[in-house]
């Protein structure tokens, strides 16, 4: 075992990923153990870039909002519509009520389907068996009606330039209060298992514990910063879609461990069956799309989303065509990576995976940013600068 | 005839090929049951039989580095071990067709082996998966082994004998469930920690180290590592049973009792997290060991009184 | 629920109830209304826009024009290439494009089988007969 024991012997290695049973998506995370006790940790990322900041630039907006909407396989919803929002705010005209209603209202089911789904994953990471069935089994009735309002399960393809594509009729209405109501229950259950089942909390209090201060340090979003004492959510602090009708509580929680990344995300389940219930009861009359020019004048904007997972930001500028001229997004896996390399250390091998799934985790949507090693002594690259640096290292591939 | 005999126990009954599909057929039960409290349909029946055949027929890739003979004599050895424990228990209610004075420590000390090859089979791999694998798979029986040979001490000094039918015969009255509780759970507990079944499985956690020490077996080594659990869960069931739960007089009883326990053991398997290792070496020697010591004194005490 | 519901509940409810896995191939639950499966095309109406094609995300539709005066198309569509997100349905403002909730199986062995024709037969015909016509010439 001479190339794997450092020095003293006693430290290893353990490389987790990109092919490992604990993560499902390509990231590659060393962790440095003395023993059972991690020492160091590092992570890489990038094994699911797939280009496509640069796929959008060819394609006209509404295309563009197909593959942004294929981000992610979880929260498809945001992305396409943080680009919907960002193409109206560029053309300068705003979506009727009732479709900002329904883009809240989609937000919200999507919010219950990924904290549903994160819920059992990360209790599968914990060994939990039970409450991931049970979790992903109560998750397929969301899916369902995600399925019945938009057509499909995953992709919803619910926006469009200008507005929404789908309408809720009465008896969908009726459907998803069902629904609500049935999910509502089973959270509460949830929240009972994950904050009483004492073998469970032994896996959960006082593990990865983040302060406030830390977090926002590391720049942490989402449920992770709210379960340190965070108050950050962009669905309260700058109101978008609907939410300005519909106004969210923060769900915070004070520990900062992980049965308070369980119970924050749980009461927000419970936060999301009641503002779903409200959009539908009160779901404003009216139109469901604007017209917008297909080709949008110059100008730059930036759309702020709250992902389930966190703050979601997209910077968009368009060149007077029918194709924007650049679209970036920030995705909120990326600041919170941060903080699983921080919080694993000192803890021991068996915590690793489950503060990783603490911070729910989504690959896909990352590993759009590629970091550039600066050969120039500057650090500020002009854009030509940037443009021959990527076509000197296409060329200079092997 | 007598040689044709002993042939016959070793490979037909109740060692050798009865074993192996009783062991089976329990492995399956144990993952219906499992499902089934997950609420999910589960495996059919052909399942185990079709992921064996499957594993026998499998390329098995012996690694670099390693020490072949040891890579390939391990798993035999694992599956012996338990093989050989058939012989001493009353297997399927009938009576053990080998017995003599101490088989008990014997059968409780051949169900260890079984854990020592998995560490060593761990130990012996460069994989940095298999040395934590191995690593806590040996810190597990450190554990659980004191308590579960302290727990079936208890029906020993009952009845005052080593041997296993002894000690059944002399039980035949209350069953000893009612009368030492406690060593009847620490012994369940053991056999689920012995066979590294769901709250103790840190050294094969597969959201950590993928498969544990196991990690480089593929094919046949570890279709006989696997075949060697299912088979050491029957003898385990069968020992407490017969035991605890005031013998095993007829196949019918066997069943019943043996079935019964492993429900019980799905239940738990079903419902509970993982326990890390620190806490399973914790749960052992702070609770487990002294329970199962209080027992003994109890008993201990309670027999020089009767006498 | 109480505040004492754990999960030993949810495991007997489960066990009597039995499983909630569907038997899939076998037994197939109802389909949503809205769900967005294989696309089909019927020639009445369209004015030849293109707009289905231009606003696809995936290149998955190609509007063939055989006679624009006679509002002759033949469209061609790959369904290995198509997402599914129902843009060419929405764009259409004739409704010759619908995609239909009842096929939605599609795998198959072969290629072929995900590139799709949608016409007038005569048209397709004619359009088949054109391409064939015009290797010969290339050879």
């Amino acid at each position: 075992m001479a190339e794997i024991s450092s020095d003293n012997g006693r430290k290893f290695t353990i490389p987790i990923g990109p092919q490992h049973p604990a993560l499902k998506e390509p990231g590659h995370f060393e962790f440095v153990v003395d023993g059972e006790v991690i020492q160091e940790a590092s992570v890489k990322l990038g094994y699911a870039h797939r280009g496509i900041e640069k796929i959008v630039e060819d394609r006209n907006y509404t295309q563009a909002m197909y593959i942004l909407e294929r981000v992610c396989g979880i929260c498809s919803h945001v992305h396409a519509s943080a680009l919907a929002m960002g193409a109206e705010q560029l053309a300068g005209v705003e979506a009727p009520p009732r479709a900002r209603a329904i883009r809240t209202l989609v937000y919200e089911l999507e919010r219950i389907h990924s904290h549903l789904l994160w819920l059992g994953v990360a209790a599968h990471e914990a060994g939990f068996e039970a409450l991931f069935m049970y979790s992903w089994r109560d998750r397929e009735t969301i899916m369902d009606i995600l399925e019945e309002i938009s057509g499909s399960r995953v992709h919803y393809s619910v926006n469009a330039i200008g507005g929404v594509r789908i309408d809720i009729s009465a008896e969908s209405a009726q459907n998803i209060l069902k629904a609500v109501d049935f999910l509502e229950e089973r959270s509460k259950h949830y929240l009972n298992v994950v904050s009483s089942d004492r073998v469970f909390l032994q896996r959960s209090r006082g593990i990865g514990v983040m302060s406030p201060e830390e977090g926002n340090r590391w720049g942490v979003v989402g449920p992770v910063a709210r379960a340190s004492g965070i108050k950050r959510d962009v669905r309260v602090d700058a109101p978008y879609a609907a939410y300005d009708i519909f106004p969210v509580t923060m769900i915070t929680a004070s520990e900062g461990d992980l049965e308070a990344r369980f119970t924050v995300r749980v009461r927000e389940l419970l936060e999301s069956t009641r503002l779903v219930r409200e959009v539908v009861k009160n779901l404003p009359e009216g139109e469901l799309t604007t017209k917008v020019k297909r080709k949008i004048p110059p100008a730059e904007t930036v759309v702020r989303i709250e992902a389930p997972r966190g703050e979601l930001m997209y910077y968009m500028k368009s060149n007077g065509t029918d194709q924007p001229e650049r679209i970036h997004g920030r995705t909120p896996t990326i600041p919170n990576m941060a903080s699983v390399l921080h919080l694993t250390i000192g803890h021991q091998l068996a915590d690793a995976p489950m503060i990783l799934a603490g911070i729910d985790p989504c690959f896909s949507c990352n590993d759009r940013a590629v970091v550039l090693k600066s050969q120039s002594h500057s650090d500020l690259w002009s854009w030509d600068q940037l443009r021959q640096y990527g076509i000197d290292r296409y060329h200079g591939r092997t | 005839m007598d040689v044709l005999r002993q042939l016959l126990i070793i490979a037909i009954f109740p060692g050798g090929i009865f074993m192996l599909l009783i062991g089976l057929v329990y492995a399956w039960i144990n993952g219906k049951l499992i499902a089934r409290l997950q609420n999910r349909v589960g495996p059919r029946w052909f399942q185990p039989f079709a992921d064996m055949l499957k594993l026998i027929t499998k390329e098995e890739i012996v690694p670099e580095g390693t020490n072949k003979l040891l890579f390939e004599l391990l798993p035999i050895v694992a599956l012996a071990g338990p093989m050989t424990a058939a012989l001493y228990v009353p297997m399927a209610g009938l009576r053990p067709s080998s017995s003599f004075q101490g088989d008990l420590i014997v059968t409780i000390y051949l169900l260890s082996l079984m854990t020592l090859c998995t560490g060593f089979a761990g130990a012996n791999t460069r994989d940095r998966f298999s040395t934590i694998g191995a690593t806590r798979a040996l810190t597990q029986l450190f554990s659980y082994e004191a308590p579960f040979l302290l727990a079936l001490l208890g029906p020993a000094i009952v009845a005052g004998t080593w041997q296993i039918s002894e000690i059944i015969t002399t039980n035949q009255g209350l069953w000893l469930v009612v009368t030492q509780p406690i060593s009847f759970v620490i012994a369940i507990i053991g056999l689920m920690g012995k066979l590294e079944m769901h709250p103790f499985d840190a050294p094969e956690a597969k959201t950590e180290i993928v498969a544990g020490a196991l990690t480089e077996y593929s094919g046949r080594g570890l279709a006989l590592f696997k075949v060697g659990h299912y088979v050491e869960l029957v003898i385990g069931l069968t020992l407490v049973a017969a035991l605890f739960l005031g013998g095993l007089a007829n196949p019918l009883m066997f069943l019943l009792k043996t079935l019964g326990l492993l429900l019980g053991i799905s239940f738990l398997e079903a419902l509970m997290t993982r326990l890390r290792i620190d806490q399973t070496v914790g749960l052992w020697w702070r609770y487990g060991s002294v329970l199962a010591l209080l027992q003994l004194v109890i008993l201990v005490i309670w027999s020089t009184l009767v006498s | 629920m109480s505040k004492k519901s754990n999960i030993f509940q949810d495991a007997i409810s489960s066990f009597v109830q039995g499983p909630v896995t569907e038997n899939y191939p076998a037994e197939k639950r109802p389909i949503a209304d809205r769900f967005r499966g294989e696309l089909s095309w019927s020639p009445e109406g369209c004015s030849g826009c293109n707009l289905c094609a231009k606003e696809c995300p995936a290149g998955a539709i190609e509007v063939i024009t055989l006679d624009r005066k006679a509002k002759r198309f033949v469209v061609r569509f790959r369904v290995d290439r198509c997402a599914f997100c129902g843009q060419c349905q929405t764009s259409c403002r004739k409704g010759c494009i619908d995609l239909a909730n009842d096929r939605w199986e599609l795998a198959s062995y072969d290629r072929s089988d995900f590139e799709k024709l949608y016409g007038h037969p005569d048209d397709i015909a004619e359009y088949l007969a054109s391409l064939n016509q015009s290797e010969a010439t290339d050879d």
